[in-house]
C-alpha cells in the first residue's frame, strides 16, 4: 500500500520497459501479462497494429507500442511482454519490451507530461512519476483504447 | 382437541406445519423424519390425523400411507407433496389418502385440507 | 420462482395469445362464417384477461374483457363479425399489444383504454338482438354446443349418450350436470380431478366429461370442468361429498331433463354436421393426403368422434416439447464452439503423432460432435414464421391506410432459419413490404385502367436451397422505373454514364440500394420513415445476406434476400497466400479452379477468365491483403469463384488448403472496419485465419 496517506487517490500501477524508459499503466485493466506468441496479420490497417493473436479462445488485436510511439523497432525476445487491457468490452494487447514490477503511487504523485518525453504523442500519455531515483510515464488507458488512429486505412 | 402427527425429512417443513397447526389449537401427536418413525408414533399416539410427506429416507410417505391404512383403515392421512409428483399423489389417493397439499404451503390451504378432512 | 420470472412468462404467453388473437382475426375477416375461429379468438383474450388479472394489470385486463363481450355476441351469433365490428376489434388488439410491450420493456401496462372500451360497450349494446333471434341462433350454433334454456350448463349429448341418460331416468336415477370449478391456484390439478372422479364414480356413472377425462388427466383445462353424472344420490348429497375435496372453488349441480335435452340436440342436429363435417373435411386436407378419405360418408355420431379425436390429440402432442431460454441456447452454443476449435486441435494433434489407437478415438469424436453440432444448430433454427406472423396485420391496415386493395400470400412460412437472423431481419423485411405496397402496387383505380384486376397481390415466400435460405417479396404493381433510378443515381454522383452503360438491368436496379436514392415522386407517410434502402441492404449483408432486386414496368417486382443458414459456425475453404492462411465462406463460394496463366486475359487492364462462357474478374488476394515477399511465380492460378447476386470474381490464391468447419468470431471491438476482413477464427493450431468478407471484393 501507499506509504503516503492524505487525499489522494491510492494507484496500482504495472512498471514495463520500452526502449531505455519506464512506463507505467494502472493494473486495474490489465487483464494478463502474456509471453510474446504467434500473430496473426491484418491487412490494409496501420502498421503498429500488427495482428491478433488467440489469447484462450477470444482473438484479440495486438499494438505494437514501439511503433505506435514511433521507437526504433527492436526484434522480439524473451524479455517481449503483452500487457493485455480489457475495460468497457475492448480487448488489446500491448507490446512491450518488459514488464518489470507492480508499484503502488497515489494520484498525487502524477505530474504533468514534461517536455521531455520526446516522440511520444502527449495525449496517449497522463502524466509522469517521479518515486526515489525512478521516473517513469503513465499511460492514459482510455486513450490507448479508443486510439483513432487504428481504425483501417 | 385434534392431534395430529407431522411427519416430514425437513426440519423446517415440520416446523411450519407445526406453527400453522398451533395457530389453529391443534394438539402435536409428534414429529416424524421419515416413513419408518412415522408408522411407529402412529401405533404408540394415535393420532386423529397425519400429515405426510412423500419424498423421505427409510421408508416414504406411500408405504408409510399404506401401512397406516393397514393398522387402521380410517386414519386420516394427508399427502405433503412437491410440484411435479402428481402421479404419486394419485397413487396416495388410491391407497386411501383424504387429501394432499403442494409445497410451498400456504396456511390456508394447509387449514383447509384438514378441515375438509376431519 | 421469482416475480420477473412470472412475468416473463407472462410476456412470452401474452405475445404468444396476442399472435393468436391476431392470426384468427385475419382469417375470421376472410371466413366470417367460421365460428370456430371466433371461439380461437375467444378462448386467447379469456386467458390473457386471466392472466392480466392475476398480475394485476387492470387495464389489460379490462379492455380484454371488453373485447370478449362482443367477441361472445359474435359467437353466439348475435353479432355478424362485419368489417366495421373487426376494425374496432383489430384497434382493441393493438392497444392491447401496446400494453404488453410497454410491460414487456419495464412500464406498467397502464394506458388509456377508455374510448376503445367505449367503442367495444357501443357495439355491445347497440346491436343486442331480440330474444328470439337470440335463441334461434343459440339452436344453429354447431361450434360453442350451447344449448338454450336453464336446464343445461352447456353440454350437449350424442344419442348414445341421450339414450344412456334416459334410460337411466326410467330406472329411478337421476342425470345430473355438475360443474366443478377448482381454485385458481390449485397446483397439481389431476391430482384433484382424480378426486373428484374417485367419488363421483363412487356416487354413480359418469355419462360424459367436458372436457374428455384424457384431457383432465393431461391439465389441457383452465380450472372448470362439467361431468354429467347419472345417480340415486341426491344433489345435496353429492354436493356435500364433492365439497369434501379441497381445492374447490365452487360446484353447480342442476338436474337435467332428457327429453329436453333430445329436442334441443335435434334441433341443433342439422347446421352441425353439415359444418363438422365441412371441419373434419378440412383438417383431414390439412394433415395428410392418407387421411383425406371420404368423411362424409360417415354417420354424424362418428364425424363428432373424429373431431373429437382430433383435438385430444394435438394438446398431447404439444405436451412434449418444453420451453428452453434463448439465453441457455446461446451459452450452449458457446460451449460447443469451444469444443469444436478443441476438436480442431485434437485433430491435429492426432495427425502428428500418427498413433492409430488415437486417430481412431479422435475421428469417432470428431463424427459425435459432428452429430452434436448439426443438433445444436437445429434447435437454435426458428420458422420465419416468428417474423412473417406480423405481416398479414401489417399488410391489412397499410392498404387501407393508402387506400389500396393488396393480398398477401405466404408461402414456406415453416421455413427455418437460426434464431440471431430472425432477430435482425424483420425490420428490413417490414421496410421491404411497406415499399411494395406503397410505391409497388397501384391504386385500384389506376390497377383497372391497366387492365389489372383491382387487388393486387403481394407475395412472401421463403425457401431453402443450399446452405441458404431465400426470402422473396414479389408484387404484381408497377414495376420500378428504370430510368427514373438512373436520373436519379447520376443527379446524386451515385454512378456516372459511363457506369450506368456497362450495367445491366439488375444491377441498375440495384442502384435503389445506394444510400440517397429513392424514387418515390412523393415522400408518403409510409415510406418516408427516415429509412432507405441502403440500410436493409447493409442489415442483411451484415448478416451474410445478398439482396438483389428484378423488375419489369407495370409487371411488378420482386426483392430477393439470400441469408445464410446459421451465423456462428461455417463451412470455409481456407486458403493460402504465402504462409498466411484465410477462410472463405464456403456459402459464397461458386467452385474452385485451376487455371493456366496462358487463359488469363486482360479487359480494361484487368485481368479476367473465361467461366463458363462467363468473363469473371481476378482478385489477386496477395495483392489485396498486401502479403509481404511475392514468391516464385507459378504456371498456375489457384482460383476460388465467389459471387454476390449474379455478380462474380475469381480469388486468386497460392493453394487451397482444404474445406473446414470453423467458429466464426468477431475481430473485436478495438478494430473496425477492417477492409474485406468478416471476422476470424481459430484453426486446429491454435492460429488464427482471418475470414475473407468477399461481398467486399466483387465490384
Amino acid at each position: 500500500m501507499a506509504e503516503e496517506e492524505g487525499n489522494n487517490k491510492d494507484l496500482k500501477v504495472i512498471v514495463f520497459q520500452l526502449k531505455d524508459e519506464e512506463y507505467a499503466i494502472e493494473v486495474d485493466h490489465v487483464q494478463s501479462i502474456e509471453r510474446m506468441q504467434t500473430v496473426t496479420r491484418i491487412p490494409r490497417v496501420s502498421a503498429h497494429i500488427i495482428g491478433v493473436m488467440n489469447l484462450r479462445g477470444v482473438i484479440t488485436p495486438v499494438v505494437d507500442l514501439r511503433r505506435r510511439f514511433g521507437l526504433e523497432e527492436k526484434a522480439y525476445d524473451e524479455a517481449t511482454r503483452i500487457l493485455v487491457l480489457s475495460k468497457d468490452n475492448i480487448e488489446l494487447g500491448l507490446i512491450v519490451d518488459g514488464a518489470n514490477d507492480v508499484i503502488d503511487i497515489t494520484t498525487g504523485d502524477i505530474e504533468p507530461t514534461p517536455e521531455v518525453v520526446g516522440g511520444v504523442e502527449e495525449e496517449y500519455l497522463r502524466g509522469v512519476v517521479k518515486l526515489e531515483d525512478r521516473l517513469f510515464t503513465l499511460l492514459n488507458l482510455d486513450k490507448v483504447l479508443h486510439d483513432r488512429s487504428t481504425i483501417g486505412v | 382437541m385434534a392431534s395430529v402427527l407431522i411427519v416430514d425429512d425437513a426440519a423446517f417443513m415440520r416446523m411450519m406445519i407445526k406453527d400453522i397447526l398451533q395457530k389453529n389449537d391443534f394438539e402435536i401427536a409428534g414429529e416424524a423424519a421419515n416413513g419408518e418413525e412415522a408408522v411407529e408414533i402412529f401405533k404408540d399416539q394415535q393420532p386423529d390425523l397425519v400429515t405426510m410427506d412423500i419424498t423421505m429416507p427409510e421408508k416414504d410417505g406411500l408405504e408409510a400411507l399404506k401401512e397406516i391404512k393397514a393398522l387402521d383403515s380410517n386414519a386420516t392421512v394427508i399427502m405433503c407433496s412437491a410440484m411435479g409428483q402428481q402421479s404419486m399423489v394419485i397413487d396416495a389417493i388410491q391407497a386411501g389418502a383424504k387429501d394432499f397439499i403442494v409445497k410451498p404451503f400456504q396456511a390456508d390451504r394447509v387449514m383447509e385440507a384438514i378441515n375438509k378432512a376431519m | 420462482m421469482s416475480n420477473s420470472e412470472y412475468l416473463d412468462v407472462f410476456i412470452e404467453e401474452s405475445q404468444e395469445h396476442l399472435q393468436t388473437v391476431n392470426d384468427s382475426l385475419l382469417q375470421l375477416e376472410k371466413e366470417p362464417d367460421d365460428l370456430s375461429l371466433v371461439n380461437e379468438v375467444f378462448r386467447s383474450a379469456h386467458t390473457l384477461k386471466g392472466m392480466a388479472a392475476t398480475m394485476g394489470f387492470e387495464d389489460l385486463a379490462h379492455l380484454t374483457h371488453t373485447m370478449e363481450n362482443v367477441l361472445d355476441l359474435i359467437r353466439n351469433e348475435e353479432l355478424e363479425a362485419s368489417s366495421e365490428i373487426l376494425d374496432v376489434v383489430f384497434d382493441s388488439v393493438d392497444d392491447l399489444e401496446e400494453m404488453i410491450n410497454d410491460i414487456a420493456e419495464g412500464g406498467s401496462g397502464k394506458r388509456d383504454i377508455q374510448q376503445i372500451a367505449d367503442q367495444l360497450e357501443a357495439i355491445q349494446r347497440g346491436e343486442a338482438p331480440s330474444a328470439a333471434g337470440s335463441a334461434e341462433v343459440a339452436a344453429a350454433n354447431a361450434q360453442t354446443e350451447v344449448g338454450g334454456g336453464a336446464q343445461n350448463l352447456g353440454e350437449s349429448y350424442d344419442e348414445f349418450e341421450l339414450t344412456v341418460i334416459t334410460q337411466s331416468k326410467e330406472q329411478g336415477f337421476s342425470p345430473y350436470q355438475i360443474r366443478i370449478t377448482l381454485d385458481e391456484n390449485t397446483m397439481l390439478k389431476a391430482a384433484r380431478v382424480y378426486m373428484v372422479f374417485e367419488i363421483l364414480e363412487e356416487a354413480g356413472e359418469v355419462i360424459k366429461s367436458t372436457p374428455p377425462v384424457d384431457e383432465l388427466e393431461e391439465e389441457n383445462f383452465d380450472h372448470e370442468f362439467i361431468v354429467t353424472l347419472v345417480t340415486k344420490e341426491s344433489k345435496e348429497d353429492l354436493n356435500e361429498r364433492i365439497n369434501r375435496i379441497s381445492e374447490i372453488q365452487n360446484i353447480e349441480i342442476i338436474l337435467i331433463d332428457p327429453e329436453e335435452l333430445g329436442e334441443n340436440s335435434e334441433a341443433e342436429s342439422e347446421p352441425k354436421t353439415e359444418a363438422q363435417g365441412q371441419s373434419s373435411k378440412d383438417s383431414a386436407k390439412a394433415e395428410s393426403p392418407e387421411s383425406s378419405q371420404p368423411v362424409q360418408q360417415l354417420e354424424p355420431q362418428q364425424q363428432k368422434k373424429d373431431d373429437k379425436d382430433e383435438t385430444t390429440k394435438k394438446p398431447s402432442e404439444a405436451n412434449k416439447t418444453i420451453r428452453v431460454s434463448i439465453e441457455r441456447l446461446d451459452v450452449l452454443m458457446n460451449l460447443f464452439e469451444e469444443l469444436v476449435i478443441d476438436r480442431g486441435r485434437l485433430e491435429q494433434i492426432s495427425s502428428e503423432l500418427d498413433n492409430n489407437e488415437l486417430s481412431e478415438t479422435v475421428e469417432r469424436m470428431s463424427r459425435i460432435s459432428g452429430d452434436l453440432q448439426e443438433i445444436i444448430l437445429n434447435m437454435r433454427m426458428m420458422p420465419v414464421d416468428q417474423v412473417f406472423n406480423r405481416f398479414p396485420r401489417m399488410v391489412r391496415s397499410l392498404s387501407k391506410d393508402l387506400g389500396k386493395k393488396v393480398n398477401l400470400d405466404i408461402y414456406g412460412a415453416e421455413t427455418e432459419l437460426d434464431r440471431t437472423i430472425i432477430d435482425e431481419i424483420g425490420d428490413p423485411l417490414v421496410h421491404l413490404i411497406r415499399n411494395s405496397i406503397d410505391h409497388g402496387i397501384e391504386t385500384p383505380a389506376e390497377r383497372l385502367d391497366k387492365g389489372k384486376s383491382e387487388e393486387g397481390t403481394l407475395v412472401l415466400r421463403a425457401y431453402h436451397s443450399g446452405n441458404n435460405v431465400f426470402i422473396e417479396i414479389e408484387d404484381d404493381g408497377a414495376g420500378i422505373n428504370q430510368q427514373k433510378v438512373i436520373n436519379k443515381a447520376l443527379s446524386n454522383g451515385v454512378v456516372t454514364q459511363e457506369e450506368i452503360e456497362k450495367m445491366s438491368d439488375e444491377q441498375i436496379f440495384g442502384l435503389l440500394f445506394e444510400s440517397g436514392l429513392s424514387t418515390a415522386d412523393q415522400v408518403t407517410d409510409v415510406s418516408g420513415r427516415g429509412v432507405g434502402l441502403d440500410v436493409v441492404k447493409n442489415t442483411f449483408e451484415s448478416l451474410g445476406g445478398v439482396v438483389t432486386v428484378n423488375s419489369e414496368q407495370n409487371v411488378g417486382s420482386i426483392f430477393s434476400i439470400q441469408l445464410p443458414l446459421t451465423l456462428s459456425i461455417i463451412d470455409v475453404m481456407l486458403v493460402e497466400l504465402q504462409k498466411e492462411k484465410y477462410a472463405i465462406p464456403l456459402s459464397s463460394i461458386v467452385e474452385t479452379a485451376i487455371v493456366n496463366k496462358e487463359d488469363v486475359y486482360s479487359a480494361h487492364n484487368q485481368k479476367v477468365i473465361d467461366f463458363r462462357g462467363n468473363v469473371v474478374p481476378l482478385v489477386f488476394l496477395k495483392n489485396v491483403f498486401e502479403v509481404p515477399e511475392a514468391g516464385i511465380e507459378d504456371e498456375y492460378y489457384s482460383v476460388v469463384l465467389v459471387s454476390k447476386g449474379e455478380k462474380m470474381a475469381g480469388l486468386v490464391v497460392d493453394s487451397l488448403v482444404g474445406q473446414h468447419d470453423v467458429v466464426l468470431k468477431s475481430l473485436g471491438s478495438y478494430l473496425t472496419n477492417v477492409f474485406a476482413i468478416s471476422g476470424a477464427t481459430i484453426l486446429g493450431d491454435g492460429q488464427v485465419a482471418l475470414i475473407v468478407d468477399t461481398n467486399a471484393l466483387i465490384k
